[in-house]
């Protein structure tokens, strides 16, 4: 019966100030839904941004320790590994065109389409069809739709080339070939020269131990440039993050403080009459409580729901698809609001357990 | 334990603001179910008198014992339970919760007592005389009835003392008389102590002794022969 007549008086209570419940809610809504998309984005913006910055290209580089050749499987085994987003084996060799020398690479020709590598005229569609690099365009007079000889340890093939690679490195003076192809043209039996690997950003170090314990005899070295600017952006993001999340939240608890600061006001003569018919401290804390954690627990929750679609369109908009929000997300929100709510209304509660009933209840 | 003697004493009670006293060495008893009247002009410290009788105020210095307890020693927390236990304030003020009915607002004094028992609240409306306004809101009643709410509330827990501060002071006369003979009823049957403040003199012919203030001081105290009402 206690406890039932307080949740009635609270109701009552709290349905009489309705517009400044609503308004508090409303003030901790916005801050947790901000907390929320930005945690939101923050959690997924690795994965999201690892996948984006794949067009950098790889920011590991595998080879023999000795200098030799890696085993294909290599490859395999390296593409399991965690925090491994994409790999490419590559062989390199020498071929001649009309006896002049030219640098092959064999690669898998379809993981290019992922990188930032621009591509003039069209995507080899099938085994005969070949890439070069730019600069052989006019070294070697090559068109695209034009067949070439290519020799090499046994004997000669012909390819067409379909288009044209620029990247601005040596690639541009290469031709590009399937693996098999060049296998065949450089006479070795599912070898790779490197595995090109790409590594979650920030992540490198752990990536590049595991792979030499994974793959006896190799050596791993990180492509400084690309991992460095990397690292560099996300750590930049993630620290805007934080200081936005810093910001919403002081500002959310300055505007909740003074909702709540101006609630305890509004009713000084209810806590003087309560103070006088004997509540205690605790009985006074307990109802401003009360609200705090109904309004907390509902600007909270619905500030979870705000924040997930606020997450859901940054991400729509930046990436082109949806984010996966951690499990904890939900229930984080909710404590948000709560701690917010809390917080703010720790100090107007403090003043209103100061207010002395015999003044309150002489004021006119 | 209680005795009909000295039922609340005041020894030498001191209040001292910044720039005033307000009380400069009061001393009193009062015995136990006595109806006394504190009468003086504005300023004379009768109303801070009440609050310290109370505990809704401290004083500077003095002491104040009620049926054995030292009001002064205790911290505030004890002093909440002491007045939910002993004292039923009526002020000038109705300060009634404005969205509580009549009867919600006399449960709210036993939800702090004890248990809010609605049939009991009612009991105790129907005695006032507001048996059929129970599930009013204070703004649907008049300002006696308005009182009338208040003395309910005050007594509903059966406390030793009322403490009432200009309880008539916003009244026309017909319903300061109204509520004096009410409360003069009751005391009548519940025999409880009446400390009252008032600066009206039709006021303080109810009960059974009138102390006159002066600035801080007691300047008279008498006992008045023969009450208004009553048998």
């Amino acid at each position: 019966m206690k406890q039932s007549w307080f949740f009635y008086f609270f109701s009552k209570s709290v349905s009489q100030r309705k517009g400044r419940v609503v308004i508090a809610s409303l003030s901790i809504m916005l801050a947790v839904a901000v907390v929320t998309g930005l945690l939101g984005i923050t959690s997924g913006i690795k994965e999201k941004l690892g996948s984006e910055l794949k067009a950098y290209g790889a920011n590991l580089i595998v080879s023999s320790g000795s200098g030799g050749f890696l085993d294909y499987d290599a490859l395999q085994a390296i593409s399991k590994l965690d925090g491994v987003e994409n790999v490419s084996g590559h062989v390199f060799g020498m071929a001649f065109i009309n006896n002049e020398s030219i640098e092959i690479i064999g690669l898998d020709i379809g993981s290019l389409k992922e990188t930032g590598w621009r591509l003039h005229g069209k995507w080899p569609l099938n085994e005969r069809e070949i890439l070069a690099g730019i600069n052989l365009k006019d070294a070697l007079q090559l068109e695209t739709g034009k067949a070439v000889a290519l020799s090499g340890e046994n004997g000669i093939m012909e390819f067409i080339i379909s288009g044209f690679l620029e990247r601005g490195g040596a690639e541009d003076n290469a031709l590009i070939v399937s693996l098999p192809h060049a296998w065949e043209l450089l006479s070795i039996d599912k070898k790779l020269s490197v595995v090109l690997v790409r590594g979650r950003a920030g992540e490198l170090a752990g990536i590049s131990g595991n792979i030499e314990k994974t793959v006896a005899g190799t050596g791993v070295k990180t492509l400084r440039q690309v991992a460095v600017a990397e690292e560099s952006l996300l750590k930049k993001i993630q620290l805007l993050l934080v200081l936005v999340t810093v910001v919403v939240l002081f500002a959310a608890m300055v505007s909740i403080m003074s909702t709540m600061g101006a609630n305890v006001l509004e009713r000084r003569e209810e806590i003087g009459l309560m103070k006088a018919i004997g509540a205690t401290r605790n009985n006074i804390r307990l109802f401003y409580f009360s609200e705090a954690v109904l309004t907390g627990a509902a600007g909270g929750a619905a500030g979870f729901i705000m924040g997930y679609l606020f997450t859901q369109a940054v991400s729509w908009g930046a990436f082109g698809s949806f984010i996966d929000i951690p499990l904890y997300l939900p229930a984080l929100s909710v404590a948000a609001g709560l701690v917010i709510s809390l917080v703010a209304s720790h100090f107007p509660v403090v003043d209103a357990l100061k207010y002395n009933p015999a003044v309150i209840l002489r004021e006119e | 334990m209680t005795n009909n003697k000295s039922f609340i004493q005041v020894r030498n009670l001191v209040k001292e603001y910044k720039t005033a006293y307000a009380l400069r060495g009061v001393s009193m008893t009062v015995e136990k179910g006595q109806w006394i009247n504190i009468m003086g002009p504005s300023g004379s410290g009768k109303s801070t008198l009440l609050n310290i009788i109370g505990g809704l105020d401290n004083s500077t210095s003095g002491d104040v014992i009620i049926d054995s307890t030292d009001v002064e020693a205790l911290d505030e927390d004890h002093l909440a339970i002491f007045r939910r236990e002993q004292i039923g304030f009526i002020f000038q003020q109705s300060h009634l919760i404005p969205y509580l009915t009549a009867v919600e607002n006399v449960m709210l004094a036993q939800y702090f007592h004890s248990m809010a028992d609605e049939e009991e609240a009612g009991e105790a409306l129907k005695r006032v005389g507001l048996g059929q306004r129970l599930h009013h809101r204070p703004s649907q009643l008049s300002g006696g009835e308005q009182q009338r709410i208040c003395i309910a509330r005050a007594l509903i827990n059966s406390p030793g003392i009322l403490l009432a501060d200009e309880p008539t002071g916003n009244l026309d006369r017909d319903n300061t008389e109204i509520i004096l003979e009410l409360l003069d009823s009751i005391h009548r049957e519940d025999h409880f102590t009446i400390v009252l403040v008032t600066h009206d003199p039709f006021v303080s012919k109810w009960g059974d002794r009138v102390l006159q203030m002066e600035d801080g001081h007691i300047v008279g105290d008498e006992f008045i022969k023969e009450r208004v009402k009553g048998a």
